[in-house]
């Protein structure tokens, strides 16, 4: 099995504070922006330094000002932002300068890769175009030469085919392939900082491994310092030295890698690290969440900003905001107990209590005797691919799905993982159809859809619900919270009217929202708080299947970790089962009691989470695992990581053999007779053994 | 591209051809060019109208697909596009209508649009700064000054540079004195006529293109894309003219391009007042004057623009946007 070995991190002492003149010093750097409700105050006094080859992750919520430090660096804020304190790279002051004067510093000395690459080039200019730019404007080279300078950052990012791809527009490319050419601009002058705001949030896994270890690779060839800006522990614990959280616009804790994420000093970042579910944590402990929600950054009263949301808070805590005090040698906390800290307890006593989730009501009853609520059977669903604009021909098919069967029992969560594109929303979107034409059988608490009459289908709509991603595009602005709650209750009539206000105060005490917002809004309401309306919709017509479509990915870790601890909630108490599609294993491995893993339309594995993802037999399977980053640094740095090599291929083309068998990292191991069949077999799903709920679809495991 | 755009070319002809029949067949249903001779005095009589009428292919007497057959195959045979009801050639008037017209909205057509689009990144790269402020104020207030309004102003200003001088140097009626010899006297005594209609239809006409290309732009100089442009060490200006600039555009080009069939037949009230003798005034003069194959003709006319600047539009956008190059 070819696998990259993880980069080794450089094995500097963890006092490396004490090293030789930083390269950038940042010191007491405050930025506000002028907002009808008042200044805000995003960013209130944050000091760090960077040296030469180290990274420096800065962590937190949306909100929470990590964006606004790292543009401020850059000194790309809006014009209406004022900025103070000083950013001194080297021993040149940046903060004040001219935007004439600062674009001499930007693309030169510091460099920065966005975070969304499909947003981020120029549509309407080629990649060369962008790359010739990028290098004229800071050395002095004729436009062939800059020309073949681009190309060789392209084949330095592992891009395929540089001169062709030179000529390229953005929207030829695939997300990962643009973000590789982000990163080539930002390393095109070989800068001594290069920035990453949030640099593969929105790709898929396996192309954030690859990303990720491009970074790693262009740091190593430009022995640049790296500053990661991001939400997501996980790729901290893998890629940075040292940490710093931030919370409220100003860091909370700071200190190196392994020492934060092993003792950390500040409830709050207690409170990250166990509100974030873990890919490789199997003992189905309950997350927790971190009550409330950050402050708005509006004329801040002089106290821990978190107070109102920590467990450990005292009277103290009110008096003063506490500064970021040293608790050892290179290991700041800004909290007035963090000396009371050990191992996550105060007195032996946990930081955050692990929260209660009673077992369920199908707890104790075998999967095999229970009933099934949704079989389907060899589901395949294609989109025609047409061209003209009058008479349309058909030119191909999309396979979104091809043959896909699966079964969900009564009380279980079924989630299928997949990257985008892999048709799972497809699959999900069929059945929410209740789609007739679709290729396959699909029974629904043992109702036959095809031969279901009206009747029939508008009962099984009451009894399948979904829960959207978004959950601010899936409320309606202009419904009250309690009208959104009660439409189901009405279109099905399942109470009469002078009990249907009951009802609604019962859901939303359900999901965790005070009846007494009822006459309210959404907008009144944060994200999480939305989401959970959507729960509540969702529960509203009693259904025994929800549909969940990403339901958290939308929303902060601290948040996340409540919502996904209702789901479960609501599961044990009403005994519902839960099909679940998300692209973030972690969360799956978390909520799911049996997982598909979907690949171009079909399934590659399937069974019981703990088999698949603690023995997983699928290349593919291995490959996304391996993918996932975990938030411990100790795991990351022992990790092999298999990076699958390309994009997604299109699902235009009806594959023989294997769909897996273009990224393979197997295949290439195999005979030649053997590669053989991967090309022309189809591989079914198998049993991994008798009895065992787990199969795949491999020919050569 | 070059099929495609053939392929466009083809689809506005058939369009063009659809279109100029059926509005020969409206105008002739709702022009009555009897009604011209009938108010004579003294009275016509009736045979003498049908003579003249039948003449002219314009009896209403005669059967109507009868007429329409001998009106095609007029202009398709001998690119004859039949007479007024008074018998004077419509080809004469058109052909010499198109050139002044095009002297007439030309230049200040390419004016408005530089002029407009020129404020709107000025101001959109200042915005709510004074000068974005102002500027803008005052394209509220042109935009809103009705065109006898300013082209009057024009003619008042005109004629009081004229006398402050001693000598007439701005022309305030017609497009050309008569008389005129030689090239650069032509051009001279061209230009002295233009510059005072120009004026006005510039001053009336260029807000629109300010606020259009101010607003499309203001919503691309926040893009991820011109942040990464500053972020290669682009000036915030110079981020904005390569990368906001190219992507915003092509809105304003599209409408310009089609904008242009609007301008040449439209123009009738500053035609009017500068007594210039275009197509706007002609389209007005022929529906007054029950003159179908007028009228006709200056529909003709009209699709025939509105091809070239939906035909243009796509050059241009096709070569400003690489997402749209159709193979």
């Amino acid at each position: 099995m070819p696998t990259t070995p993880a980069v080794t991190r450089s094995t500097v002492p963890s006092d490396s504070h004490l090293r030789g003149t930083p390269l950038l010093r940042v010191e007491d750097l405050k930025v506000s922006f002028p907002s009808e409700a008042g200044t805000v105050d995003a960013v209130r006094g944050v000091s760090f330094e960077l040296h030469p080859g180290r990274t420096l992750g800065i962590v937190g919520e949306s909100g929470s000002g990590k964006s606004v430090t790292a543009l401020s660096v850059m000194g790309l804020l809006p014009d209406s932002a004022r900025v103070s304190g000083s950013i001194r790279l080297l021993d040149r002051e940046l903060v004040g300068l001219t935007d004439r004067q600062l674009s001499s510093v930007r693309g030169n000395d510091i460099a920065m890769v966005f975070q969304d690459p499909l947003t981020s080039l120029t549509p309407v200019h080629s990649i060369g175009k962008q790359l010739v730019e990028a290098i004229q404007v800071h050395q002095d080279v004729g436009k062939i030469r800059a020309w073949e300078r681009g190309a060789e950052l392209l084949d330095l990012v592992g891009i395929p085919n540089p001169a062709v791809l030179m000529k390229s527009y953005p929207h030829e490319l695939s997300g990962g392939m643009r973000q590789r050419v982000v990163i080539a601009l930002a390393i095109a002058n070989d800068p001594q900082v290069i920035i990453a705001d949030e640099p593969t949030t929105a790709l898929d896994v396996t192309i954030q491994a690859q990303v990720l270890e491009l970074l790693k690779k262009a740091q190593a060839e430009t022995g640049a310092a790296v500053i990661i800006v991001t939400h997501d522990l996980g790729l901290v614990a893998g890629m940075a030295d040292d940490v710093m959280v931030m919370y409220a616009g100003r860091p909370v804790e700071r200190a190196t890698v392994d020492e934060l994420f092993h003792h950390p000093r500040m409830p709050y970042t207690l409170g990250l690290l166990g509100a974030v579910p873990r890919p490789d944590d199997r003992s189905g402990a309950p997350l927790v969440p971190i009550a409330g929600h950050p402050p708005l950054l509006i004329d801040l009263p002089d106290r821990c900003p978190f107070a109102a949301r920590c467990p450990v808070a005292l009277d103290k805590c009110l008096d003063n905001e506490p500064a970021l005090l040293e608790v050892h040698a290179g290991h700041g906390a800004a909290c007035v107990r963090s000396n009371e800290i050990v191992d996550g307890a105060i007195d032996g006593a946990p930081v955050f209590p692990l929260p209660e989730i009673p077992p369920g009501v199908m707890a104790n009853v075998p999967r095999e005797q229970r009933n099934s609520v949704l079989v389907v059977e060899d589901l395949t669903r294609g989109f025609p691919l047409t061209k003209g604009a009058v008479l349309k021909r058909r030119i191909g098919t999309v396979h979104a799905v091809s043959g896909v069967s699966f079964d969900i029992r009564a009380g279980e969560t079924l989630a299928i993982v997949g990257e985008s594109g892999c048709g799972k929303t497809t699959t999900l979107l069929s059945i929410m159809d209740l789609a007739k034409d679709a290729g396959g059988r699909i029974e629904f608490e043992g109702i036959d859809l095809s031969t279901a009459n009206r009747r029939a289908t508008r009962e099984l709509r009451r009894r399948l619900q979904i829960v959207f991603q978004d959950p601010m595009g899936a409320l309606d602005p202009r419904f009250t919270v309690s009208e959104i709650i009660s439409e189901p209750i009405r279109a099905f009539d399942l109470a009469p009217a002078r009990e249907i206000d009951g009802r609604v105060a019962e859901l939303m005490d359900l999901v965790g929202l005070d009846p007494a917002h009822v006459d309210r809004f959404p907008g009144a309401f944060s994200g999480g708080q939305r989401q959970r309306i959507g729960i509540a919709r969702a529960l509203a017509s009693e259904p025994s299947l929800l549909v969940l479509d990403e339901p958290v990915s939308a929303l902060d870790v601290s948040i996340q970790a409540g919502v996904i601890n209702l789901l479960e909630r609501v599961q044990h108490h009403l005994g519902l089962s839960y099909l679940f599609v998300s692209h973030d294993l972690s969360v799956v491995r978390h909520l799911a009691d049996r997982v598909a893993v979907m690949y171009l339309g079909r399934f590659v594995e399937y069974g019981d989470v703990d088999q698949v993802f603690g023995s997983p037999v699928h290349p593919y399977t291995e490959a996304l695992l391996s993918a996932v980053p975990v938030p411990d640094p100790a795991v990351e740095r022992s990790r092999r990581r298999i990076l699958l090599s390309g994009d997604l291929p299109r699902p235009t083309e009806q594959q023989t053999g294997c769909p897996f068998a273009s990224r393979c990292p197997l295949k290439p191991t195999l005979s030649q007779e053997k590669q053989q069949r991967c090309t022309t077999v189809s591989p079914q799903l198998e049993e991994t053994a008798d009895g065992v709920d787990h199969r795949y679809a491999c020919l050569h495991r | 591209m070059t099929k495609y755009i053939l392929r466009r070319i083809l689809g506005w002809a058939l369009m063009i051809v659809l279109a100029t029949n059926l509005t020969y067949f409206l105008a002739s249903s709702f022009l009555d060019p009897r009604a011209n001779y009938l108010q004579r005095r003294p009275p016509v009589p009736e045979f003498a109208v049908n003579a003249n009428l039948t003449r002219f292919n314009l009896n209403d007497q005669e059967p109507l697909l009868h007429r329409w057959w001998d009106w095609i195959s007029a202009i398709v045979v001998h690119w004859n596009w039949g007479a007024s009801p008074e018998g004077a050639s419509v080809n004469d008037q058109v052909a010499t209508r198109i050139w002044v017209s095009a002297e007439f909205v030309l230049g200040a057509t390419v004016l408005t649009t530089l002029i407009g689009v020129a404020l709107g990144v000025f101001t959109a790269s200042r915005q709510y700064k004074a000068s974005d402020r102002v500027l803008q104020q005052v394209s509220v207030v042109t935009l809103n000054i009705p065109t006898p309004v300013m082209a009057l102003a024009a003619v008042v200003a005109g004629i009081a540079l004229n006398n402050a001088l001693g000598r007439t140097v701005l022309f305030v009626s017609g497009s050309g004195s008569v008389g005129t010899q030689g090239f650069l006297h032509g051009l001279l005594d061209g230009l002295q006529h233009l510059v005072l209609p120009t004026v006005t239809l510039v001053v009336t006409g260029y807000a629109g293109y300010h606020f259009l290309q101010r607003a499309l732009l203001l919503d691309n100089i926040g893009a991820d894309y011109v942040r990464t442009a500053r972020a290669k060490g682009l000036t915030k200006a110079t981020a904005i003219r390569r990368h906001a600039l190219p992507t915003s555009i092509i809105p304003v080009a599209t409408s310009v391009a089609f904008s242009i069939p609007g301008i040449f037949t439209g123009a009738v009230i500053a035609e009017t007042i500068f007594g210039w003798e275009g197509m706007g005034r002609y389209f007005v003069t022929t529906i007054s004057k029950n003159d179908i194959h007028g009228a006709v003709a200056v529909a003709a006319f009209g699709a025939v623009v509105t091809a070239i600047g939906a035909v243009l539009s796509d050059v241009v956008v096709g070569a400003l946007d690489p997402r749209v190059r159709v193979s």
